[in-house]
């Protein structure tokens, strides 16, 4: 049976626990992130611990420190990811390049904005967009 | 003489786009850099529009190949959260399906891996018996994708008498066009000759970039979900894990070769043993109770998990899908190094990437 753990934390308590996981060889099953109904961030960081899944919440920070010198790519993608979709900052992680989005909605309003903007917010904008084309 | 030589995203290599920067020396690739994002189309965010019926559609839509391995891991996110337990028929149902994609899966891949390396004849074998599987998987769910077999609270489609054994006939008939293509990928000289030694991973390089599924199994390293954390009854089920260490495009083809026996072996079993009983639970529309699940599930190519979110509603909250391209892709150019220019499209597709499922 898979169980899900989740542990509140303080942002000074990810790179300490990352070093722990990977001594281990712990997997880091994902870094997923989602706005809390507060309009806060909330950034989870999920180890598999077999047979269980591990998983450390920090809430409502906007800068973050890397895990990428730990995990190397394992971290450095899904924080590449969360960093264009949320805007969260990792401090030390090279953003010069896009992951998923365009090149174009890096340089505008996009980045940061995609999950952090209701759905009904985006199409709008699309729609006038395309209008004044 | 060094030059920097792009593949990609829209190459004859390569089934899905994605850009590769080689920089290389002579016809050596010193190092490499890979882009992905040319099929995002914004999948998690659509979810939060959707119940959860409407969700397993959309998730089934992330991928052709896997897309039985996205509404099961889905479905078991919302079961989780909502504390459902699937009658054991049910679970059995989705185990075969599983096991069937991952077949059809591996056949796939097979096939690609011999038409990458210029072995044509071969290519064309694999594919006309993955027709076996793929007439099975249309028997079972009436679909040759798609499959839409999973709903909340267990399966859509029953399995009878009459299709339980035509499934254990089409078992029986798999086996000796399965030992062919296990004999010839182990030892054909063609396929030794283009694949041993070429685009290793290392056990140590593995664990660090964190390789999934078959990829990781290749390079020594015994994960598989359905072993270490069981899910969906697997736990019921004797099957063993191939592992082969040399880390190269040839172990890759072994371990996926091997693990067609394996899947055969689970879906035999599940269809000897299949529970009586209902299918499902006959939930309609749930509505998502407030709380949240990561699940797993050991997909064709790996590891796939979700995060669910629910607030109590009907529609998700957040849904996040980390699937095992995700992992493998960024360990490509590790493998990449070293290597010739003439191997990079054989290795880029050796890891069974998915950019469909990696962008969603």
């Amino acid at each position: 049976m898979q169980e899900y753990k989740k542990t509140m934390i303080g942002k000074d308590q990810i790179v300490p626990i990352a070093e722990r996981m990977r001594k281990n060889e712990v997997w880091l099953t994902m870094i997923h992130a989602f706005v809390t109904k507060e309009g806060q961030i909330e950034v989870c960081y999920d180890y598999q611990v077999e047979p269980n899944i591990e998983s450390y919440h920090v809430v409502g920070e906007t800068v973050l420190p890397s895990i990428g010198g730990i995990y190397d790519v394992a971290a450095e993608w899904p924080e590449r990811e969360i960093n264009e979709l949320f805007g969260v900052t990792f401090e030390g992680l090279d953003v010069s390049q896009r992951l998923f989005l365009p090149e174009d909605m890096l340089e505008t309003q996009g980045k940061g904005q995609i999950m952090v903007t209701p759905l009904s917010e985006l199409r709008k904008k699309n729609r006038e967009e395309a209008g004044q084309q | 003489m060094s030059y920097i030589l792009p593949i990609g995203p829209y190459h004859p290599a390569l089934e899905e786009p994605i850009h590769a920067k080689l920089y290389t020396e002579g016809e050596i690739i010193k190092d490499a850099e890979v882009f992905v994002g040319y099929n995002h189309r914004g999948i998690e965010k659509l979810c939060t529009e959707r119940n959860a019926i409407q969700t397993l559609v959309l998730v089934e839509r992330v991928c052709g190949i896997c897309s039985h391995s996205h509404a099961l891991t889905y479905a078991l996110g919302v079961e989780q959260i909502n504390g459902l337990e699937v009658p054991k028929r049910g679970a059995y149902i989705r185990v075969i399906t599983a096991e069937l994609e991952r077949l059809h899966s591996h056949f796939l891949w097979l096939g690609i891996a011999c038409h990458i390396i210029g072995h044509d004849s071969m290519f064309m074998h694999i594919w006309d018996e993955r027709e076996l599987v793929m007439d099975l998987l249309e028997k079972l769910s009436g679909n040759r994708v798609n499959y839409a077999m999973v709903t909340i609270g267990g399966s859509r489609r029953d399995i009878d008498d009459d299709l339980r054994r035509e499934i254990l006939d089409g078992c029986d008939k798999l086996k000796a066009p399965l030992d062919r293509i296990v004999e010839l990928a182990v030892n054909d000289k063609t396929i030794a000759m283009r694949t041993k030694g070429v685009g290793v991973l290392t056990r140590e390089d593995a664990v660090r970039l964190g390789a999934l599924g078959p990829h990781a199994r290749a390079s020594g390293v015994k994960i598989d979900v359905r072993k270490d954390s069981p899910y969906s009854c697997y736990e019921d089920f004797d099957f063993d894990v191939p592992v082969v260490d040399s880390g190269d495009v040839y172990a890759r083809v072994v371990v996926r070769a091997l693990e067609c026996y394996e899947s055969i072996k689970i879906i035999r079993q599940a269809l000897e043993n299949l529970p009586e009983g209902p299918i499902n639970l006959g939930t309609k529309l749930p509505k998502i109770k407030e709380g949240m699940a990561v699940t797993r599930h050991e997909a064709p190519r790996g590891q796939l998990t979700y995060m669910v979110i629910g607030d109590g509603g009907f529609n998700n909250y957040r849904v996040s899908a980390h699937v095992p391209s995700y992992k493998n892709t960024p360990t490509v150019p590790h493998m990449l190094r070293g290597n010739t220019v003439a191997d990079a499209g054989l290795i880029i597709a050796s890891i069974d990437p998915c950019f469909s499922c990696l962008d969603r």
